[in-house]
């Protein structure tokens, strides 16, 4: 190996981690407040890149109107997701309320990804970058200034994440919840509506990531599956309701795939990484993070 | 998650604690007997090729589905990667037709066999987790499978364009009898594994798993492992599938990712709950439901699965229990009415239960 692909995989890390971490940190907030699995966090991505479709290529405005306009889209459809698969499954007895959501959800994911494919077509539309361009770091290596972009604005969303949850009410409440439920409620923290507001906002994250994974890819109605399964295997591998184990885990897989991207290609990197986290989880059943006694219900 | 109860299909009290018991009562023995007799006229009575042709790959469907609500509802081990083993049954029985000399219907065991094997090496790492965990990792198993297949890195599958034409099971036979002989073939098939699965289910395998997946503590506490019975649960719904792989690649003569992709899965996942999970009748009224819906959609491709999203979604919030759980309630309800007993609302709880 080279100091080319040493230099080559680390920037891909960088790239590939944050742009994970941004997806998948919506899937920790929102398991670690509600105690559910969203499987509609995929199509909040899908969902960004046609705005970002729609914004930049349709309207042609600038990129910072496109993850405006994302941010309020995918909060209000994460919001009403929340409000028609989750809230009316609260307090009720005699099924299990985490597998009865991941259902849910993911009839709500159908219903989007079908929606999408009605009124756009199953076709992949380009969306021209985000920002043009690029440097040479070091001997051929290049980082796109498209790359860099998706990498900064990840970082600075989840440290702006790390903020409103550290400093705000509403971030407070939500670890709160997050920590003790009936200490919280007791508190007089308005639960029932903290959860639309943390499941709005989790969207919203994954659906400025769809921008940019839009940008890089194409925008079409399965632009979400495949962040879909790569948020899983970082929160199956950082551990459910961790946010420090998720962003560890965003960037070990990143490393781990852009590895595989080098070395072996992009065909085996997906299943290579499948067989790794397969091998850590029968190590460490509940992830790098996850606690052990994490089951609520 | 306190006490151990019972299959929703009986609503006598004395009934609502596992127990050996009978695999099916008289009238669900009867049941099965009537819907199999009449099914077996239906290609003398009605000779329309293409009501046929859908109604077999309904039953291939419904077998694909008795093992998935083996593994999901009466194990209760929340495995989302069975399109995974079904493919697996799939191509595994292609490959030997393609391949080998190996008769039609020994490839379709063979490939049952494969993924029997498959699934129990998938079982090793899920059952080390709990709960959510699970059904993460085997969803994940079956994307990186369709993910691999769709690549096609070996040459092995023949990736998207679908793998290369087979002979199948009848090809000797003129098409419309060959269609026959398919629907007769597999409505056998569906028997038996209804019927296998409904043994099962009452039998001490049977009770094991239920324990298990309703009470751990109670089933620790006896003795019973849950990790070799949910073992041999994942061999026995993987064989079945398996089967169902085999079974599908025979008839289409060919086998396609687009019969593992997300789209089979959310159609697989609402006929299992709209049924109603865990128990032997939900399968065949999911399936029935289901099919029947998708045929009255089928001039409007582009909201089908908006609607079986939709439908999904509001059967899951507002009776979890599904159809089987709704009629039993409703049955309770009455027969309750009729005894005019004063706690008429109460026997609809330990149904309830029954499907977490």
């Amino acid at each position: 190996m080279h100091l080319t692909d040493v230099i080559g995989i680390l920037v891909e890390t960088v790239v590939l981690g944050s742009i994970y971490g941004l997806v998948a940190i919506g899937m920790t907030l929102i398991y670690g407040t509600l105690r559910i699995l969203d499987m509609s966090q995929g199509s909040m991505v899908m969902v960004g890149s046609f705005v970002g479709w729609g914004v930049l290529v349709v309207a042609g405005w600038s990129p910072a109107l496109a993850i405006l306009f994302a941010f309020a889209i995918t909060f209000a459809l994460g919001t009403f997701t929340e409000l028609i698969s989750v809230q009316p499954l609260m307090g009720r007895r005699g099924f299990d309320f985490e597998m009865v959501t991941f259902i849910t959800t993911f009839a709500v994911a159908i219903v989007f990804a079908n929606v999408a494919l009605q009124v756009f077509g199953p076709f992949q539309k380009n969306v021209s970058p985000v920002v043009s361009g690029g440097i040479d770091i070091y001997r051929g290596v290049d980082l796109s200034y498209q790359n860099l972009t998706m990498a900064l604005v990840s970082i600075g969303l989840m440290a702006a994440l790390g903020l409103f949850l550290a400093r705000t009410r509403w971030g407070l409440a939500i670890r709160a919840v997050a920590q003790d439920l009936d200490a919280a409620r007791l508190m007089g923290v308005p639960v029932m509506r903290l959860y639309p507001l943390t499941m709005g906002l989790a969207s919203a994250l994954a659906g400025i990531g769809g921008v940019f994974l839009g940008a890089k890819f194409f925008a079409y109605p399965g632009a979400g599956d495949l962040p879909l399964l790569e948020a899983l295997i970082v929160v199956i591998f950082g551990g459910l309701g961790s946010l420090p184990g998720t962003l560890y885990a965003a960037y070990t897989i990143g490393l781990i795939q852009a590895t595989a991207e080098v070395l072996v290609g992009t065909t085996w990197s997906l299943p290579i990484l499948y067989g790794i986290i397969l091998l850590i989880l029968i190590v460490r059943p509940h992830g790098l993070k996850g606690r052990p006694e994490e089951a609520r219900l | 998650m306190s006490a151990v109860t019972a299959p929703g299909a009986t609503v006598s009290p004395t009934a609502t604690r596992i127990g050996r018991g009978r695999a099916l009562s008289g009238a669900e023995k009867a049941g099965i007997l009537a819907l199999v007799a009449v099914a077996v006229l239906v290609p003398f009575v009605w000779s329309n090729d293409y009501a046929v042709g859908v109604m077999v790959t309904a039953m291939i469907t419904l077998v694909l589905n008795i093992s998935w609500n083996f593994v999901l509802g009466i194990a209760g081990v929340w495995n989302f990667g069975q399109l995974a083993i079904y493919a697996l049954g799939g191509y595994g029985t292609g490959l030997l037709m393609l391949h080998t000399p190996v008769p039609p219907p020994l490839a379709i065991l063979l490939g049952g066999l494969l993924a029997a094997g498959v699934s129990i090496l998938l079982a090793f790492p899920t059952l080390r987790l709990h709960g959510i965990y699970t059904s993460l990792l085997t969803f994940s198993f079956a994307q990186v499978f369709l993910f691999i297949v769709v690549n096609d890195p070996a040459g092995l599958t023949g990736g998207s364009f679908g793998f290369p034409t087979v002979r199948g099971l009848y090809s000797f036979l003129p098409p419309t009898t060959a269609l026959h002989a398919y629907f007769w073939t597999v409505l056998a098939v569906a028997a038996a594994a209804t019927l296998l699965v409904a043994w099962i289910r009452s039998s001490r395998l049977g009770i094991a798993l239920r324990t298990i997946r309703d009470s751990p503590a109670y089933a620790a506490a006896r003795g019973i492992s849950p990790l070799r019975y949910r073992v041999i649960a994942f061999a026995i719904s993987g064989f079945i599938a398996g089967v169902a792989g085999g079974l599908y690649l025979s008839y289409n003569q060919s086998f396609t990712t687009s019969a593992m992709g997300l789209t089979p899965m959310s159609i697989d996942v609402t006929m299992l709950v709209i049924g109603g999970l865990g128990t032997i009748w939900g399968p065949i009224l999911g399936t029935g439901v289901l099919t029947g819906l998708q045929v009255s959609l089928v001039d409007y491709p582009g909201i089908q699965l908006t609607i079986l999203g939709t439908i999904l979604l509001v059967i899951v919030v507002f009776v979890p229990s599904g159809l089987v759980g709704l009629l039993s309630q409703i049955r309770s309800r009455i027969s309750a009415w009729v005894a005019e007993d004063e706690e008429a609302d109460d026997a609809a709880v330990p149904i309830a239960r029954e499907e977490s």
